[in-house]
C-alpha cells in the first residue's frame, strides 16, 4: 500500500482512470471505487447500484454515488455479469468513506471479456504514477 | 435531448452552481467557461497565502480538475464570453488562440463576479499599482516582495485591505493603510468598535491613516507613491483595496437589467428579468433579510449558496434563496473580527432606531490561564426590539457566536429571547455567562 498525496492506493488491483478499482479473485471480479474517489466525494449518503442478474460494460456507467455536495456515474472497470451486489453499502453508504478497498467493495462480477479488459487497465504501479499527476 | 446548462464563471459561485445542476439533472450537458487559467479556487485565501500561513497559491485550488471529471463537468479555461445573445440563447466564447465559438444553452448562469476598482484619481492609468483578485494578482504581488520591496501603501481599510496590510506586515515591509472614511472596516464594525481594531494594528506596527482621500498617484509611468490627506507617501508597492464592482458588462450588452445597487437584478430563485437566465455571487443583487431592501453582500458564503440555488432551478428544480445579513468574520494578527445583520450605522441609514448593548468579557474563565479578551456588541430595533445585528472582537471564538447570532437574527428572536438562551460552560473553554447573554441583558436594562 502506498499513500499518495493524502490518498491509498493498495497492491494487488487494477486500477481506472474514472477511479475505480478492479480484483480478479479466481473467475470472479470484485469492484469498487478508490481512496481518492471516496476523499473527492466526502461524506457519501447514497449509493446507487444496479441488481445481480444484469451485466455492465467497461467504460460504461452502472450506477452513482451521491454526497452531500457532489455526485458521480460508477464507471465499470470490466465487464460482466452482476453476480453479487453489496446490501450493506446500500444500506450503509458511510462504508464507502470508511474502507473503499476493504468492506465497501461494490459488484462482485463473473468476467465475459477480462483477458482484453485487463491490459486497459492500470496496475498498481501504473496507478500510483497516475495518483502522483492528481491534486 | 440532455438540458445544456451554460455556466459563465467558475469559482465560488459557478462550480458550486454546477455541483448542483449535476446533482438534480444527471444527464444535462454542464459546460462552465473562465478566462482565468485555473478555476475553483478560493480568492478568500489569497492574502493569507501572501501572509505564509498557506505554502502555495495552488493550494487555493479547491477544485480540482478530477471534481469536474467526476461530476461531468465540461470545463473551458483560458476561453472568455463575449456576447450573450438571449434571443437565439447562445453565449460566444473566444479562447486564448482566438478560436471562437457558439454555445447554446437551454439554461444560462451568470456569475461572471466583481473586479478590483480604482476610483477617478490623478495619476490612476500609471503603471504598478496593485490589487489582490486573482490566483495572478496574489503571484504577482509576491513577486514584488520577493524582489525586495520594503514598504507598502494599501488604499482601503476594508476586509481584503486589512488582511492584505497584516500580510505585508508578517512579510517585513512597513506597510500604511490610507482610509477615506474615518474609520477601519467601515462595512462591517461601528466607529467604536473599529476603533479597537485600529489600535491594535497600529500597536503591531501598520500606520493607519483614516478619513484621508488618496488625491494623486507619483511617479513618471510607474506609480512611486501617492498623496493622501496633502501628505505625500512613497512605497515599493501601492496596493488598490478601495472595493470591487460587479461585473455586469457581459449582462447589460445582453439587455439583461441590473438593479439598485448596480448589479443584476435578481429574483429569490436567481433568475434576472430574462427567461432561463440567472445570475449568482459578486455580480448579482440580491436583498438583506432584515431591511428587505435590495443588498450586494459580495461574500463567498453567499455566492455559494446563490449557486447552489441557481443551479437547482436551471436544471429544472426549485429552490430559493431569501437574502442574506452579510456575516463576515476575518482574523487580523490574533484577533479575530465578525459581524453578522445590521451595525448601528447601516441600521441608521436605513431608518432604524436602535438600541446597543456592548460587553467585554473573556474567552474562558477570567481565572483560567490563557483567557483572552472579547468584546460583544448587540444591535436591537427599539419598538420590536428585535435584534437586527452583532459585531464581536475577540481572541478566539468569534466565529461561532456570531453563526449562533446569525440564528437569532434568522428566527426573529428579540433581546429578551437571546437573554434567556441556554448556553454552556466550562473553565478553559468559555465564561459562566456568555457575553452576548449579557450583552442582551444590557439592551433590556437601557430598554427599561
Amino acid at each position: 500500500m502506498v499513500n499518495i498525496n493524502g490518498s491509498e492506493v493498495r497492491e494487488g488491483l487494477y486500477y481506472t482512470k474514472e477511479f475505480e478499482w478492479a480484483k480478479v479473485e479466481g473467475d470472479k471480479v470484485r469492484i469498487g471505487i478508490t481512496d481518492y474517489a471516496q476523499k473527492q466525494l466526502r461524506e457519501i449518503v447514497y449509493a446507487e447500484l444496479p441488481s445481480p442478474g444484469t451485466t455492465i460494460t467497461q467504460n460504461t456507467p452502472y450506477g452513482t454515488v451521491e454526497s452531500v455536495k457532489a455526485v458521480s456515474d460508477l464507471v465499470a472497470p470490466v465487464s460482466g455479469e452482476i453476480l453479487e451486489v453489496n446490501q450493506e453499502v446500500q444500506s450503509k453508504p458511510e462504508l464507502l468513506n470508511e474502507d473503499p478497498y476493504g468492506k465497501a467493495w461494490l459488484l462482485i462480477v463473473k468476467p465475459s471479456n477480462l483477458q482484453n479488459e485487463l491490459v486497459k487497465l492500470m496496475d498498481f504501479n501504473k496507478s500510483a504514477e497516475w495518483h502522483k499527476t492528481l491534486k | 435531448m440532455p438540458k445544456r446548462i451554460v455556466i459563465i464563471g467558475a469559482h465560488a459561485a459557478g462550480v458550486d452552481a454546477a455541483s448542483a445542476a449535476r446533482k438534480k439533472d444527471r444527464t444535462a450537458e454542464i459546460t462552465l467557461i473562465t478566462d482565468e487559467e485555473h478555476a475553483g479556487y478560493s480568492r478568500c485565501g489569497l492574502p493569507f497565502v501572501l501572509g505564509g500561513q498557506i505554502p502555495s497559491f495552488k493550494s487555493l485550488i479547491v477544485f480540482p480538475q478530477t471534481y469536474f471529471q467526476m461530476m461531468k463537468l465540461n470545463l473551458k479555461t483560458e476561453t472568455k464570453a463575449t456576447a450573450i445573445d438571449t434571443t437565439k440563447k447562445t453565449v460566444e466564447t473566444v479562447d486564448k488562440h482566438g478560436k471562437t465559438e457558439t454555445i447554446p444553452y437551454d439554461s444560462l448562469i451568470i456569475s461572471t463576479g466583481a473586479s478590483s476598482f480604482i476610483p477617478p484619481i490623478k495619476g490612476k492609468e500609471k503603471k504598478g499599482i496593485l490589487s489582490l483578485r486573482t490566483l495572478e494578482d496574489g503571484e504577482r504581488i509576491d513577486r514584488a516582495i520577493k524582489k525586495g520591496a520594503k514598504t507598502a501603501v494599501i488604499m482601503g481599510a476594508g476586509l481584503i485591505g486589512l488582511e492584505t496590510a497584516v500580510a505585508f506586515h508578517e512579510r517585513g515591509l512597513k506597510v500604511t493603510v490610507v482610509e477615506m472614511l474615518p474609520q477601519v472596516l467601515p462595512q462591517m464594525l461601528d466607529p467604536e468598535m473599529a476603533k479597537t481594531v485600529q489600535e491594535m494594528l497600529e500597536q503591531k506596527g501598520i500606520t493607519v491613516l483614516t478619513g484621508k482621500c488618496v488625491e494623486e498617484f507619483l511617479g513618471k509611468d510607474e506609480a512611486t507613491g501617492i498623496i493622501a490627506g496633502g501628505e505625500q507617501i512613497d512605497a515599493d508597492l501601492l496596493m488598490s483595496a478601495f472595493g470591487v464592482r460587479a461585473n455586469t458588462q457581459l449582462a447589460v450588452n445582453a439587455g439583461i437589467a441590473l438593479g439598485e445597487t448596480k448589479a443584476i437584478k435578481t429574483n429569490a430563485r436567481m433568475e434576472t428579468n430574462v427567461k432561463d437566465v440567472y445570475a449568482v455571487g459578486d455580480c448579482a443583487e440580491t436583498i438583506g433579510i432584515i431591511t428587505q431592501k435590495p443588498a450586494l453582500p459580495q461574500l463567498g458564503t453567499v455566492a455559494v449558496r446563490e449557486g447552489k440555488v441557481a443551479g437547482i432551478n436551471a436544471a429544472g428544480g426549485y429552490a430559493l434563496f431569501t437574502g442574506g445579513l452579510g456575516s463576515a468574520v476575518t482574523r487580523l494578527f490574533d484577533t479575530d473580527c465578525g459581524v453578522t445583520g445590521l451595525t448601528e450605522t447601516a441600521a441608521q441609514r436605513f431608518k432604524f432606531e436602535t438600541i446597543s448593548g456592548t460587553i467585554s468579557s473573556k474567552t474562558r474563565a477570567e481565572y483560567y490561564p490563557g483567557a483572552l479578551p472579547i468584546r460583544v456588541k448587540l444591535v436591537v430595533e427599539k419598538e420590536s426590539q428585535r435584534l437586527v445585528g452583532a459585531q464581536i472582537i475577540g481572541g478566539e471564538e468569534v466565529t461561532q457566536r456570531i453563526n449562533a447570532i446569525s440564528l437569532a437574527i434568522q428566527k426573529q428572536m428579540n433581546a429578551r429571547d437571546l437573554a434567556k438562551a441556554d448556553t454552556a460552560y466550562a473553565p478553559p473553554v468559555c465564561e459562566t455567562w456568555e457575553p452576548f447573554v449579557l450583552a442582551a441583558e444590557m439592551v433590556l436594562m437601557k430598554l427599561r
